[in-house]
Formats: C-alpha cells, sequence, structure tokens
C-alpha cells in the first residue's frame, strides 16, 4: 500500500514501513522481504513467528542497528536511514541477550544509560533511583550485575530502555528463557506503558504472549508477513470456537447429535465419546447445549469451549505449526 | 607407541594446527623478535668476546627456536588443562587406554611439532641468508634436537598442567618462559651478559640446549655443545616425564 | 481489540532529553564511559597485574642479556637501561590500548556496543569514550614501571622529563587503542587479539627501540626510518638518555597526531560499516 509511506508525517503511526528489506550479501538471501507495517501511537504490536523468521532483523532495522537493503520506515515520525540520531533519541530498546556489564552495578548502568541519552549528571540519579523502583530491583541496585539473575537482568534491561521515557518500546523476545512469575510481572509492565500511551513493538515466539498482550499481531515467516490484525480476528479468521462434550456413555452418541444440531450447528461432529459442536462465540451458547443435553437425559463426562489459537493461524499461514514456541508455554 | 598413542598424537597435532591462536605464538612471535634482534643487535657481534659466527642470524635463530619450543610446550600444558576443564579429559580416561598413552600421545605430538617448528627456523634463516655452518650433519642434528627439545618442554607442560587447578593459572606462566629465556644463554654469548645473569645460566639447563642448537647452526660440528644438547635435553625428557606421570596418577587417585 | 481512538503522542516528562540531537562530543558521556574503562582494571582482581609484569620482565631481560651493547658506539648512554625504557613503557601502553580493542571485540560479541549505539550519543563521543579510557588507564601502570627501572638505576627525569612521559605515554596508548579498535571493529570478535598486539608490538620493536639508528642493519633502518614510532620512542628518550629538545618533543608529537587522526577516520569508517 503505497498510501502507508505518505501516513507516515501523520502524529497516529509510531512505526512505519514501506516494501521494507534487508538481503545479506552473502548468498544474497532475505532475511526480511518486502514487510509493510503501520503501527499506531500506543498500541502493543506483537511480532510473531519461530526463530530465523525474521523478527530480530526486523528490530534491527527499526531501531537503526542496520540499514535496510531497500524500502522505507519511519519511527516515532523519523526515517530510520534519513534521521538515525532522531529515531534513538525517541526509542527504548531492550534487545534480546543484550550485553549488560557484570562488572557495574545496576544503579551505574542506569545512571550510564541516562547520561548517554544526554541527561544531565545531577538528573541521572534520581532517574535512576525511580526506575530501580519501578522495576524491583532498589535493594539490588548496589550489587554488581554479574550476580544478577536472568529475570533481574531483563528488568534492569527494561528499566535501561525506558530511562529516557521513549514514545516506542521495542522489547526483542522479552521473556524468552524467563520463569512464569517473571514473565507475568513483565506482561503487567507492558500493559502500564501501553495505558501510559506508549508505543511498544514486541517480538515474541511464545503464542500466548502475543494473545494476551498484544492488541494486534502480525505473524512473520520466512522473512514475510503473512498476516496481520487483532489476535481476536486472525483467530475468527481460522474457523469458529468449537464445544468439546465428552459423554458418560457411547451409546448417546447419536441422540445427541440431534441435540447439537437443535442448538445450532448444523454439523456438529462426534467421535466414540466426544461430541464436536461448533458456536459462535462459545460463551453464549454454552448454557443452552448444556440444557439441552440435560433435558434430552444424555449424562455429560467433561465439558470443553475449543477457541482457534494463534498457531492455528500460522498454521493456516504458513503449512506449518509453531510447535517450538508451544512446547515452551506450556 | 600403542595405537591410542598414535591416535591421541594426532588429535593434539591436528588442533594445534587447526587454529590460528596457538600457531601465532609458536610461529609469528619468535619470528618477530628474531627480525627485531637481527636488524637491531647485529652490530654486537663486534663486541669485544663475541665468539667467531657465520653471522648473527644464524646465531639468533636456536633463541627463537628454543623460544617457540618453550611456547608449545606451555601450550600443550594449556590444552591439557582446559580438557581437563572442559571434561574432555574425563572421557579419555574412562576409556580403555592405557592412562600412559595420554601421555605418551602429547609427546610423541611434541616430538613432531618441534621438528617442524625447527625446521620452520631453519628455513626462515637459509631464506635471509643464513648459512648451515654444520652442512647436512647440523641440519640433522638439529631436527633430532629440536624434536628432543620439544618432547622436553612438552613434558614440562604436562606435570605442571595435571598439578595445576585450572588452566588461566598455566596460561599465567607465559612471562615465567621469558624469565627462563632472558636468563639463559639462548639469545646471547654467556660471556657478555650482565651479572647475575651470566651465572644463572651457566646452570641454566635452557643455555645447553640451545647451545646444541646453536653449534651446527652457527659454529659448525663441535662436539661438546652438541653433546651436551643431547644430554641435558635427555635429562629434562626424562625428570619431566617422571613428574607428568607422576602428576597423572595423583591427578586419577586424587579425581579433583 | 486495536484502540478506537489514539491516544495523543505521550509527552516525554524527561524534559528536553527526547528532543537534544547529539553533540560531536558529549563531554559528560566521555567521562562516564571512560569512568566504566577503569572497571577492567579496578574491579576485575589483579587484571592491572600484566601491564607491569610483563613490560617489567621484558625491560629487565633485554637489560641482563643485551647490556653490554652499549659499549658499541652511537648509543649516547653507557645504560642499555635507560637507552630500552621507552620501549617498555611504550609497551606497556601499547598492550594497555590493544587491551581496549581485545575488550571491544568482547562487547561486540556480547551486545554491548550494539547498547551504545542505540543511544543517541554521536559516535565521536563512543570512540573517544574507548580511547580516552585506555589512555586514562595506563596511567596505572607507568608508575610502578618507572619506579622498578630507577631503583635498578635508570636516570631521574628532570620535571619536564616527567611531563614528557606522562604525555607521550598516554597518547601513545590512545592511538594503540584506536587502531585495536579498528581491528575489533573490522573482526567483530575477540578472535583478533593476537593480530592486534603483535601488530601494537610490531610498530614498537621495529624502529631504533634496541639500538640507535647508525647500528641497524640496512633493511631495519628503512623500516625504522619510515615508522612514525621512531620519532615517538625518541621523544621519549630525551628523557633518559641525553637532553630534551624541541625538535625531538615535537616529532614525536607530530607523529602521535599523525597516526591518531588516520586511526581515527579508520575507526569512525569502521564504526559505520558496522552499522551498515
Amino acid at each position: 500500500m503505497p498510501s502507508r509511506a505518505l501516513e507516515s508525517t501523520g502524529v497516529s503511526h509510531a512505526i512505519v514501513t514501506s516494501a521494507i528489506e534487508k538481503r545479506y550479501p552473502k548468498g544474497g538471501t532475505y532475511a526480511v522481504q518486502g514487510v509493510d507495517l503501520a503501527v499506531e501511537e500506543g498500541e502493543v504490536y506483537g511480532f510473531l513467528g519461530p526463530n530465523g523468521a525474521g523478527k530480530s532483523t526486523m528490530v534491527r532495522l527499526l531501531v537503526t542497528l542496520l540499514r535496510p537493503t531497500s524500502g522505507t520506515a519511519f519511527v516515532a515520525g523519523h526515517d530510520v536511514v534519513k534521521d538515525p540520531a532522531s529515531v534513538r533519541a525517541s526509542i527504548g530498546v531492550a534487545l534480546q541477550d543484550a550485553a549488560i556489564d557484570p562488572l557495574m552495578t545496576g544503579r551505574e548502568l542506569l545512571e550510564l544509560q541516562a547520561v548517554l541519552h544526554g541527561l544531565s549528571r545531577r538528573d541521572s540519579a534520581p532517574r535512576g533511583a525511580l526506575l530501580l523502583e519501578r522495576v524491583g530491583l532498589s535493594s539490588a541496585g548496589d550489587k554488581r550485575v554479574g550476580e544478577y539473575s536472568g529475570g533481574m537482568r531483563r528488568r534492569l534491561d527494561l528499566a535501561m530502555a525506558l530511562i529516557h521515557e521513549p514514545r516506542v518500546l521495542f522489547l526483542d523476545e522479552p521473556t524468552t528463557g524467563l520463569d512464569p512469575s517473571s514473565r507475568l510481572l513483565l506482561w503487567d509492565e507492558v500493559r502500564r506503558l501501553r495505558d501510559q500511551g506508549t508505543t511498544v513493538f514486541l517480538t515474541t515466539q511464545y503464542l500466548e504472549e502475543a494473545d494476551v498482550l498484544a492488541d494486534r499481531v502480525g505473524i512473520i515467516a520466512g522473512g514475510r508477513l503473512v498476516a496481520e490484525d487483532t489476535p481476536e480476528a486472525l483467530k475468527s479468521q481460522v474457523g469458529r470456537p468449537h464445544v468439546h462434550v465428552v459423554l458418560l456413555n457411547a451409546t448417546d452418541r447419536e441422540r445427541s447429535l440431534q441435540v447439537a444440531s437443535a442448538v445450532g450447528d448444523p454439523r456438529p461432529g462426534v467421535t466414540d465419546h466426544c461430541l464436536d459442536v461448533s458456536v459462535e462465540d462459545g460463551a453464549s451458547e454454552l448454557p443452552a447445549l448444556v440444557r439441552a443435553l440435560d433435558e434430552a437425559g444424555i449424562a455429560v463426562a467433561g465439558l470443553d469451549v475449543v477457541r482457534p489459537t494463534l498457531d492455528d493461524v500460522f498454521l493456516q499461514k504458513t503449512g506449518a505449526h509453531l510447535t517450538e514456541a508451544e512446547e515452551v508455554v506450556a | 607407541m600403542s595405537a591410542p598413542s598414535i591416535a591421541l598424537a594426532l588429535r593434539a597435532l591436528r588442533l594445534t594446527f587447526r587454529r590460528p591462536q596457538f600457531l601465532i605464538p609458536l610461529f609469528l612471535m619468535p619470528s618477530i623478535f628474531l627480525a627485531v634482534n637481527v636488524g637491531g643487535l647485529t652490530a654486537t657481534t663486534r663486541l669485544p668476546g663475541f665468539p667467531e659466527t657465520t653471522s648473527f642470524l644464524a646465531f639468533q635463530l636456536p633463541a627463537a627456536m628454543v623460544q617457540s619450543l618453550m611456547l608449545s610446550g606451555l601450550q600443550a600444558g594449556i590444552a591439557v588443562s582446559l580438557e581437563i576443564e572442559s571434561g574432555f579429559f574425563d572421557r579419555i580416561v574412562t576409556a580403555p587406554v592405557a592412562r600412559l598413552a595420554i601421555v605418551v600421545g602429547r609427546l610423541m605430538a611434541a616430538a613432531v611439532l618441534g621438528a617442524v617448528q625447527v625446521a620452520f627456523f631453519l628455513l626462515v634463516g637459509v631464506l635471509f641468508g643464513a648459512d648451515m655452518a654444520g652442512g647436512p650433519a647440523g641440519f640433522v642434528i638439529v631436527l633430532v634436537l629440536g624434536a628432543l627439545a620439544g618432547v622436553a618442554f612438552a613434558a614440562i607442560g604436562l606435570a605442571i598442567a595435571f598439578r595445576a587447578r585450572q588452566a588461566s593459572i598455566v596460561q599465567g606462566l607465559f612471562p615465567f618462559v621469558f624469565a627462563v629465556l632472558y636468563l639463559s644463554s639462548a639469545f646471547f654469548p654467556e660471556e657478555l651478559l650482565q651479572p647475575p645473569a651470566d651465572t644463572i645460566a651457566a646452570i641454566n639447563p635452557l643455555s645447553y640446549i640451545a647451545g646444541g642448537l646453536r653449534a651446527p647452526i652457527a659454529f659448525g660440528l663441535q662436539a661438546a655443545p652438541i653433546l651436551e644438547g643431547l644430554l641435558v635435553t635427555a635429562g629434562v625428557i626424562v625428570v619431566a616425564s617422571l613428574l607428568a606421570v607422576a602428576g597423572l596418577r595423583w591427578r586419577l587417585a586424587d579425581g579433583s | 481489540m486495536a484502540p478506537k481512538t489514539l491516544p495523543a503522542a505521550p509527552q516525554s516528562p524527561v524534559e528536553g532529553a527526547s528532543a537534544r540531537l547529539p553533540r560531536l562530543v558529549d563531554p559528560s558521556a566521555v567521562r562516564a564511559l571512560v569512568r566504566r574503562g577503569f572497571n577492567e582494571i579496578l574491579r576485575v582482581p589483579g587484571a592491572s597485574l600484566p601491564g607491569v609484569i610483563s613490560p617489567a620482565i621484558f625491560l629487565v631481560g633485554l637489560v641482563l642479556v643485551f647490556g653490554s651493547a652499549t659499549d658499541l658506539p652511537g648509543y649516547g648512554t653507557d645504560s642499555f637501561l635507560a637507552f630500552v625504557l621507552p620501549v617498555a613503557l611504550l609497551q606497556s601502553a601499547g598492550f594497555t590500548g590493544g587491551a581496549t580493542g581485545v575488550n571491544l571485540g568482547r562487547d561486540i560479541e556480547q551486545g554491548w556496543l550494539d547498547r551504545l549505539l542505540l543511544s543517541p550519543t554521536s559516535r565521536t563521543t563512543i570512540l573517544a569514550g574507548l580511547v580516552l579510557s585506555a589512555a586514562a588507564r595506563v596511567l596505572i601502570p607507568v608508575p610502578p614501571l618507572l619506579v622498578i627501572a630507577i631503583a635498578l638505576g635508570a636516570p631521574m627525569p628532570s620535571l619536564a622529563g616527567f611531563l614528557l612521559i606522562l604525555t607521550i605515554v598516554p597518547l601513545f596508548c590512545a592511538v594503540a587503542a584506536t587502531w585495536a579498535s579498528v581491528l575489533a571493529l573490522k573482526f567483530r570478535s575477540q578472535q583478533a587479539s593476537p593480530l592486534i598486539q603483535a601488530s601494537i608490538l610490531s610498530s614498537i620493536l621495529f624502529s631504533v627501540s634496541y639500538a640507535p639508528m647508525e647500528l641497524l642493519q640496512p633493511w631495519m633502518r628503512a623500516i625504522a626510518e619510515h615508522n612514525p614510532v621512531t620519532y615517538v620512542i625518541e621523544g621519549l628518550r630525551q628523557c633518559f638518555v641525553g637532553e630534551i629538545t624541541w625538535v625531538a618533543t615535537w616529532h614525536a608529537f607530530a607523529a602521535l597526531g599523525g597516526l591518531g587522526v588516520v586511526f581515527a577516520t579508520l575507526a569512525l569508517l569502521s564504526l559505520r560499516r558496522y552499522e551498515g
């Protein structure tokens, strides 16, 4: 869409790319190929894809660490190629596996980051202290980072990315390798930032993370953007939710099919002990289905609403599962 | 010379030649020092007391050789201590090979590498105009003595590695190599060294090893320095190998 | 759901931080980077030792072995220690400068350089921080080296001599650090370390390091006459041998300045390439 480039001058978009590409000289392979993005100001945009899909390359292009082979990208209204300094001044970045100098304390790192972002030395100390508190590292602030746990490092990394109150925040796989409780803490922080109006561009290989956190999700595979929408809209594209009913007696199969048809699914499925009823949204039809089964005297052993996942979307668009990610989340 | 020793020797050699960071100290650094010494200090042959030699380059070649051989001995020690740290060593010792094969394999590799090292510096010398005073026989003597000296220094490296707790300790011995070099007559005639280096050089085995390598190159087939060199090298091999084997036994018994 | 109404662009509460464009060299950022550089020495136990021990062994060893060289005419002193002390000082500076490149290689491997490059700080500021931290760090091994040398009989330099030493040695360290950064940015890993240290050491030794110009072999003389480090050594040597002259002094500074400009240009170009 060529009109997107024109929109870049408007204030409503935090990130706009137009046919952006990165090709590596070796073998001429594309890491990112013809991607158009338009991330709105204040949005949490989830960039979902398996390892090696081009997520990190895309982030490095947007944060000025890589120059695109062709195409344009505007971040916070600035051209990443022509005006990288202005882009850098407007963004905060927490890269995957970003180095944190193990010889420095958390507080020193934050103050260094503040000075590098042009804060005066007088301002950087209180600013550092405030951010340490915000990410729950006040008591560990004067310890060397070498002694920090993985979760503490990520929190410090986030604090460093926020030192200058960036308008756009890039988080490259922020929760990879984190334990569940650290992950939830980070999610809370992302939501808080969104509520304050910060745009968050987040890459992840975790379906759940994209689903729960992102206002919109872009799915990348093989360097191309294969799908992009709200998680709900993406999932509804691949199919409706269905109610999975486990029957107590397999003999009730035939009658249960009739009940399901009456409730509204013209073509319910049944196998052995299980009945699958396609529904509009799940929550509203469920009571009616349960009542109808009860009235027909069909005993139920278990019942579940199964909704399409982003993995189904991924499967439909690419023909493959995001299996690796699924395993880690489970 | 069992098959496992030969396999381990070939492995050690392969690893050495595959890693430039291992080869640079063995060939490049001694060559740089050789060039600098020759380029800057050739005039010292005019000093009273400097023995009659074919050239200062020929005189300096053995210094480059022993420097290279000592560093490769140290590297053999570092390689073994890294293997101990990484657990590869445990895999070898649990394999059904004679434990002695570990030491013998390394020492055989050191012999081959040692001959290659002295041949390299002889080639450098010939390319830059040094004459071989001892002729073809001298060439053979230098190769043999180089191989033996390679074994001697590798045995010292192993003896240290088996006793050291960390590879970094062995790595920290680099300056010590140079201290031993400077306190020998490897670089300069003993009678021209400043006290107390002259006294220490007289009892430093390295002086004799360098002297044995030097005679066939710079002076001719003089029996005394060559025999002294061979004898001292053999002595170092015996003592250091015994220490290395004792160190290996200690490590296997101690298990730490 | 996507937000139906777009929130207004957030105002940065950190006044001016986002708006300010980078200065060519930001002194407070350089100061902060230099302070970080000192951690490598002050917070790693024993890290400052190699900078003293290796040149000290080298110095004492050279004197014990080749000390009688000054019996030859042309040295201008009968103390070989005084003659080669400048070489040991430069070796220490070169080692410290080279370590900056080695550490930069590590920083590239670990992503720390990316973090620096992500800040709006100018590239010259980042480079200046790197190089000046090396120059400042070399002031740690210099005093012990001088004390060792003077204790062994090297002549005590005059006040002007001390000032020259404390200017030339850090400047050479900065030049070496800049060169080392060029190599580190080229190879982007610590693998470049042997090349860094070997090239710096060679630049010091292929000069009038061991003997005055007229005693060098013709080929060595040809190299030494064209090697700018020769002038740096002579600039330092006048603090221990003979008298301090304007000519030797400005030659040394001109050599350092020329090398500095060339390497700094290369380093900035390499940094640009790195960002490609």
